[in-house]
């Protein structure tokens, strides 16, 4: 009788505390909003802003653009396509671009299973529209990617920072005149009728070409 | 005991109504800055070709001084400039005979190349020896061209064994560039 007395005022006195505790949250919340109402005014003012945009176009510079390389391609060959990379946005960007070249589908040309061999991409910007029929640049030209191979840039996570890119595009309407020159490395040796293993021999991709621009650094204004 | 637990519940009661507060009175979190991006992205298409050729038959047998004929195929995409052939002469019991090896771009006919003796291809091959040797004389993509093989001093059976070998650095047309 008397232990279930003792535990009687036990349970009594915990809930007496979880009141007391629950009594002081409450308390505090209507603390707090008291003091944000208390703070609470009302005054209006507008203020009109636009969004920028940031816009890269990939075009063709002379000639077909990026489209098929009809013959069957043998190492030392090299296949130019010229393109116009064009910032149309309102936005002005970083000093940075990247780019990168993913295969489909993926084979030796592309993802470097045969050591040193496979295809390689080289990009030249010329301050004037290049000339197609003999791929010389009448102006000046400048190096935007030395020649690399695909297998070291295929996808977006290893995608290659292009060179002097305050150059390229960078202002905005700016458009830069870029000779992309597709080639092909590698060194072997068929025997008897048959290609060395793995090969870069009779292999077909599509390669697709991204370049990414990214927007200025933000700018604060005082006004 | 009773008097620990009432403390121990104050406590965990104060303290759960002060982390509410922190909460509540604490301003907003700043959102982290993004940064715009756009891109722009084409397509080019690419085959490479393949620089593969074959001989048949690969092995000739040589009983007596009679010549004897192997096509030469070229099999690949690649246009050629030259062909290495690997001769390779076998070690009769009997004898010393010597072996000469032409090719014709057209099929032999009465042991003659259009009449004439064909392109030669090296020197002389020796019994019991290996030799790579290489020849201009090339077919085109999808063609053939045509060995034959003639033989002194075949006293016993001997063969002469043919292989073909095709180096991307020297035996392929020029580079091309092109312009589009």
């Amino acid at each position: 009788m008397s232990q279930d007395s003792d535990t009687s005022k036990s349970k009594r006195r915990h809930g007496r505390a979880v009141i007391a505790g629950l009594f002081v949250v409450s308390v505090g919340l209507l603390t707090t909003a008291g003091v944000y109402a208390a703070l609470s005014g009302v005054a209006t003012g507008t203020e009109s802003v636009t969004s920028g945009t940031l816009n890269l176009t990939l075009s063709a510079d002379v000639g077909a653009g990026f489209s098929n390389f009809v013959p069957k391609m043998a190492p030392g060959d090299t296949d130019n396509v010229y393109v116009n990379l064009n910032n149309t946005g309102t936005l002005a960007t970083a000093a940075g671009m990247t780019l990168w070249v993913a295969g489909s589908p993926v084979n030796a040309l592309t993802n470097g299973t045969a050591a040193g061999e496979g295809l390689t991409v080289t990009a030249t910007q010329c301050s004037v529209a290049w000339t197609l029929a003999t791929g010389v640049c009448s102006g000046t030209t400048t190096s935007i990617l030395a020649t690399a191979q695909i297998s070291t840039f295929n996808t977006a996570g290893t995608a290659v920072n292009l060179l002097n890119i305050p150059s390229l595009a960078a202002t905005v309407g700016s458009v830069a005149h870029v000779q992309v020159s597709l080639g092909l490395v590698g060194t072997e040796t068929s025997t008897n009728g048959v290609a060395p293993s793995p090969t870069i021999q009779g292999l077909s991709t599509t390669l697709t070409y991204t370049f990414t621009e990214q927007q200025r650094l933000g700018v604060a204004t005082n006004q | 005991m009773r008097t620990r637990h009432f403390r121990v519940a104050c406590r965990t009661a104060g303290a759960t109504a002060v982390l509410l507060l922190a909460v509540l009175a604490a301003p907003p979190r700043a959102q982290a800055v993004s940064v715009v991006k756009a891109k722009a992205a084409k397509t080019e298409s690419v085959t490479s070709g393949k620089w593969l050729a074959t001989v048949s038959p690969t092995t000739l047998t040589f009983t007596t001084n009679t010549a004897q004929t192997s096509t030469v195929a070229n099999t690949g995409t690649i246009a050629l400039t030259a062909i290495s052939y690997k001769v390779t002469i076998s070690n009769p019991v009997t004898g010393t005979p010597t072996f000469t090896l032409f090719v014709c771009p057209v099929a032999w006919s009465g042991g003659t190349c259009s009449g004439g003796a064909g392109t030669q291809i090296g020197t002389t091959y020796a019994k019991s020896s290996t030799i790579t040797v290489s020849s201009a004389v090339v077919p085109a993509i999808g063609g053939n061209v045509y060995l034959q093989a003639t033989s002194v001093g075949v006293t016993s059976s001997v063969t002469m064994t043919l292989g073909t070998s095709i180096s991307s650095a020297t035996q392929l047309r020029a580079a091309i560039r092109t312009n589009q």
